[in-house]
């Protein structure tokens, strides 16, 4: 162990340089689509409509002697039952619309923002008391309050300030529920408490730690309030109640019901404003959604994803892979499970090769470990086993062989879709990496164990179901009468025994186990894996157990496969692996584990200068 | 050179079910001095207590109980005001501690600011080269523009490291500070901190449930078992030679490849019940009744979990 540095630089790490991506504030910009340039489009383009037309066109309010003539070449648009240009009034009425729209959003974010986030991070008494008062804000219904705040302000003095004022009122709280909500569960990263911990001033946490990263979230709502003002404005000038003598889209269409324009069906008139309103509410939802997707990346919709979807399993290719089998093996092993030269690649933009020309067998009631650092392709390898890989991972070449007990080999990377169900979890059963987390809340334990039997065994009856239920979680030590629990009344190493007991309903013969001691503590994992070794030895199951735990591997398996950057770089019997390890990286990894009772080993404390610098591993 | 005392210290949490709210004693009367150039681990699993302990140390939670204080070179009670510039703390998670908005060269240059150490741009620039430098972040000046996602998660705890030494820190709280990294770059960190300690002459608080670095990394280990001190003493008397059953409990279930062929199948135990109540102390070689804490409830003296009864 001491003539390898355990902590120099490996090679990989030294020659893969961190991909530059985007952050700071271009991480704040939506990623190009279609829809982000449609939506631009829309808006830049009434936008400018908005900000030129009035300049390039009559005055609106110019009356003619022909009125409600349609579109000619003296009047683009027509003009309306007084004889006034309807293109002029276009002009004027969207900038007015736009300025409103406008200044309510910049208000109306600016409220939000303020009883959102400084209501959020203060906490306590102000934060119930802003909380209340948005709450209280988001529950009066919104247009009747807008008609009877405009009601009462007598209409020579409804000027467009009472306007955009009212608007921005009544429309800011759900946005400051949302902030609230973000905040809050910003307020609690490290990050923040690093810089508390920092000595920074809390308004300097608010502006310069917190909010920068609520951006995408503010311009989002920001967007928003945009749309509704500009709605909420045509719908109040629409009832008579907007701005007085101002030209908006919604007086325009006001004036048109007023002058019996759909009656006459002077379609010139009421149209263009309406479909002006239309478009851009259109054009900035697009550019919404460009913003939702940096919030929430999950919505972007990956077209190499769904082109690996049709692409499938090649088939061909699989059949040229050529197998080696490095394991040395003894000829009275019985084997269940043979793996041959199987690959795995992610079919991502630069494919990645995570899982390659992997060979290992296991043997009845064996444990298999599989050692590996994160990134290694040690729980690709498990999902590839079991078909439960998803696209872009592809399966390019090699076998999976289950060798049933008492029946043909199953070739599980041929099996028909049926086939694979009623294999999986009957022959093969799993447990996920945090399993213990993925028990549903709502259901109790008994009904979630009861519904595997009703899917695979569906001719047992009910009284049967539940004894074998209750038989699985005696095997694992929890008490039978647990089982109409509710998963929050167990603790996390229950929960991981109910998991355990879960995939032991069907008396499989292998059983993979991803990590699933990881988050538990010492006494309680030493407390699951003895039952493991226990029904291993009680029932004769196999397991391949993974995790990144190779002391804990050298105390359970049998044999252990220690991966590094998709190739298992050594496959031996654990006592083999301990002793007379072969690869430089099994030595670095066990190194990695000072020993509890025995000496130092590559741990430096004291003394030393210049060499302890490499044991230091800055490369990674 | 400043050295920490903690005396008596306390923490209740109040838990709300419903309508009905009860106490929840985190850390009951906990005691412990740390002293410049030296290590005190606090062992024990989640929900010891341990974590609080360090919130405390932080000023990022208010004590209930007892008291936190820190002593200057000169001999003097460290005021509030200046608390900061002697206590700093690395955080847990590496990907959770670094904002993922500012760059890296943001996060060690604010502590700087904050506490004065530097003058004007240029110096501050300096400065945080220098503490790059010093946590093997080399070249210093193709890290600082970097962003934390551009880091991996060994890199971004040496930042973590630097962001804590920034304002000339004499106390450094590590808060399972390579708990979340890959197991080949642990020891890598935690050898970093050894130097930086050396070079300093720092007090570091070692948080962890690792007792096989505990027993390397540090001086003197506290075992923590729900809130309560049950063992200390130098690092190998506590590992080597345990005396209360839950530290052996503790020693017995860490994976240990030396002993390799024991037998799974053995029990975990519980804890003795003459042992709930009192704590050893290997300095003196003593056994120490609880004197202000309370005893550990009976129903959490079988901390592996699982129905004994039925098995």
């Amino acid at each position: 162990m001491t003539q390898t540095s355990p902590l120099a630089e490996t090679p990989d790490a030294a020659t893969a340089k961190p991909v530059r991506r985007r952050g700071g504030f271009r991480a704040m910009l939506p990623t190009w689509s279609a829809r982000l340039g449609v939506g631009l489009l829309l808006v830049i383009g009434i936008a400018l409509f908005g900000v030129l037309g009035p300049m390039l066109v009559g005055d609106p309010d110019a009356i003619s002697s022909i009125g409600m003539t349609e579109p000619s070449g003296d009047y683009l648009l027509g003009t309306t039952q007084t004889g006034q240009d309807v293109l002029a009034q276009l002009a004027h009425s969207t900038r007015g619309s736009l300025q409103i729209g406008l200044l309510v959003g910049v208000l109306a974010t600016v409220l939000s923002a303020f009883f959102g986030i400084i209501g959020a991070y203060t906490g306590g008494f102000l934060d119930e008391a802003f909380s209340l008062f948005s709450n209280v804000m988001l529950v009066i219904p919104g247009l009747p309050l807008v008609i009877v705040i405009a009601g009462f302000v007598p209409a020579e003095d409804r000027g467009l300030s009472t306007i955009i004022l009212v608007l921005a009122i009544t429309g800011w709280a759900a946005s400051a529920r949302v902030l609230h909500a973000q905040t809050l569960s910003l307020r609690n990263r490290d990050y923040v408490a690093a810089a508390r911990v920092a000595g920074e001033k809390r308004w300097r946490i608010v502006t310069v730690e917190i909010l920068p990263n609520l951006l995408p979230l503010l311009a989002s709502q920001f967007v928003f309030a945009i749309i509704a003002a500009i709605i909420s404005e045509a719908s109040l000038s629409f009832l008579g109640l907007g701005a007085n003598g101002q030209h908006t889209l919604g007086t325009m269409l006001y004036y048109a019901q007023n002058g019996w324009a759909l009656q006459l069906e002077a379609w010139w008139w009421f149209v263009p404003p309406g479909l002006l309103i239309a478009l851009f509410g259109c054009g900035l939802s697009l550019i919404n959604f460009s913003i939702d997707e940096i919030i929430n990346p999950k919505l972007r919709v990956d077209a190499r994803t769904a082109k690996a979807k049709a692409g499938g399993v090649a088939k061909e290719a699989r059949a040229a892979a050529t197998a080696v089998s490095p394991a040395p093996d003894q000829p009275d092993r019985e084997l269940v499970l043979t793996v041959e030269g199987l690959n795995v690649v992610y079919q991502t933009e630069k494919p990645v090769h995570a899982v390659k020309d992997v060979s290992i067998t296991l043997a009845r009631g064996e444990i298999l470990g599989l050692a590996g650092e994160s990134g290694c392709g040690k729980t690709t390898l498990a999902y590839a086993i079991n078909r439960l890989h998803r696209p872009p991972a592809e399966v390019s070449s090699g076998t999976v062989t289950f060798h049933d007990r008492g029946g043909p080999d199953i070739d599980l990377l041929n099996l028909g879709d049926e086939e694979l169900r009623a294999f999986r979890w009957s022959k093969l059963s799993m447990v996920f990496q945090g399993a213990m987390n993925s028990l549903n809340p709502v259901i109790s334990i008994h009904e979630q164990l009861d519904d595997v039997l009703t899917t695979h065994k569906p001719d047992m009856g009910k009284a049967e179901r539940r004894a074998r239920c209750a038989e699985v979680l005696r095997l694992v030590g929890v008490d039978p009468r647990r089982l109409d629990s509710f998963p929050h009344e167990l603790s996390g190493g229950m929960r991981q025994r109910v998991m355990i007991a879960m995939a032991m309903l069907l008396d499989p013969q292998v059983m993979i186990m991803d990590e699933p001691t990881t988050a538990l503590d010492v006494v309680v994992q030493r407390g699951i894996l003895r039952e493991i070794i226990r029904l291993r030895d009680e029932l004769g199951f196999a397991v391949v157990f993974i995790t990144h735990d190779l002391p804990l591997l050298l105390e359970l398996s049998d044999r252990i496969a220690v991966m590094k950057a998709g190739e298992i770089v050594e496959y031996a019997p654990s006592g083999q692996i301990y002793e007379r390890p072969s690869h430089p990286y099994t030595r670095q990894l066990l190194a990695s584990f000072p020993s509890l009772t025995g000496e130092r080993g590559a741990f430096v404390r004291a003394g030393g200068t210049a060499a302890n610098d490499v044991n230091e591993g800055a490369a990674r | 050179m400043t050295t920490l005392e903690v005396r008596d210290l306390v923490k209740d949490f109040r838990i709300r079910a419903g309508l009905r709210s009860s106490r929840l004693r985190a850390v009951d009367h906990v005691s412990f001095t740390l002293h410049p150039g030296r290590t005190v681990a606090l062992v024990g699993e989640s929900g010891s207590g341990k974590s609080t302990i360090a919130r405390m140390i932080s000023r990022l939670e208010r004590p209930t109980g007892g008291e936190i204080v820190a002593t200057g070179p000169d001999g003097r009670r460290v005021g509030d005001r200046a608390y900061r510039d002697h206590v700093q703390m690395v955080f847990q998670d590496p990907f959770a501690s670094l904002n993922p908005f500012h760059s890296i060269e943001h996060h060690i240059a604010r502590p700087l600011q904050l506490h004065h150490k530097s003058k004007g741009r240029v110096d501050t620039r300096r400065q945080v080269e220098e503490l790059l430098e010093r946590v093997n972040l080399t070249p210093p000046e193709d890290f600082a523009p970097r962003r934390p996602h551009e880091l991996s998660g060994g890199q971004r705890q040496r930042v973590a490291i630097a962001r804590a030494l920034a304002p000339g820190a004499q106390v450094v709280i590590a808060d399972e500070p390579v708990s979340m990294l890959d197991v080949s770059i642990r020891l890598g960190v935690l050898n970093l901190l050894a130097r930086l300690q050396r070079e300093d002459d720092l007090a570091v608080l070692y948080i962890t449930h690792d007792l096989a670095t505990a027993r390397h990394f540090s001086d003197d280990i506290l075992v923590l078992y729900r809130g309560r001190v049950v063992e200390r003493g130098p690092a190998d008397e506590v590992i080597l030679n345990p005396q209360h059953s839950y530290t052996r409990l503790l020693a017995s279930a860490a994976p240990n490849p030396e002993k390799r062929g024991r037998s799974l199948a053995e029990l975990p135990g519980a804890i003795d019940e003459q042992d709930l109540a009192r704590s050893y102390d290997h300095t003196t070689g003593s056994w120490v009744s609880f004197e202000n804490a309370r005893p550990i409830a009976v129903a959490a003296a079988n901390p592996a979990g699982g129905d004994r009864t039925q098995v």
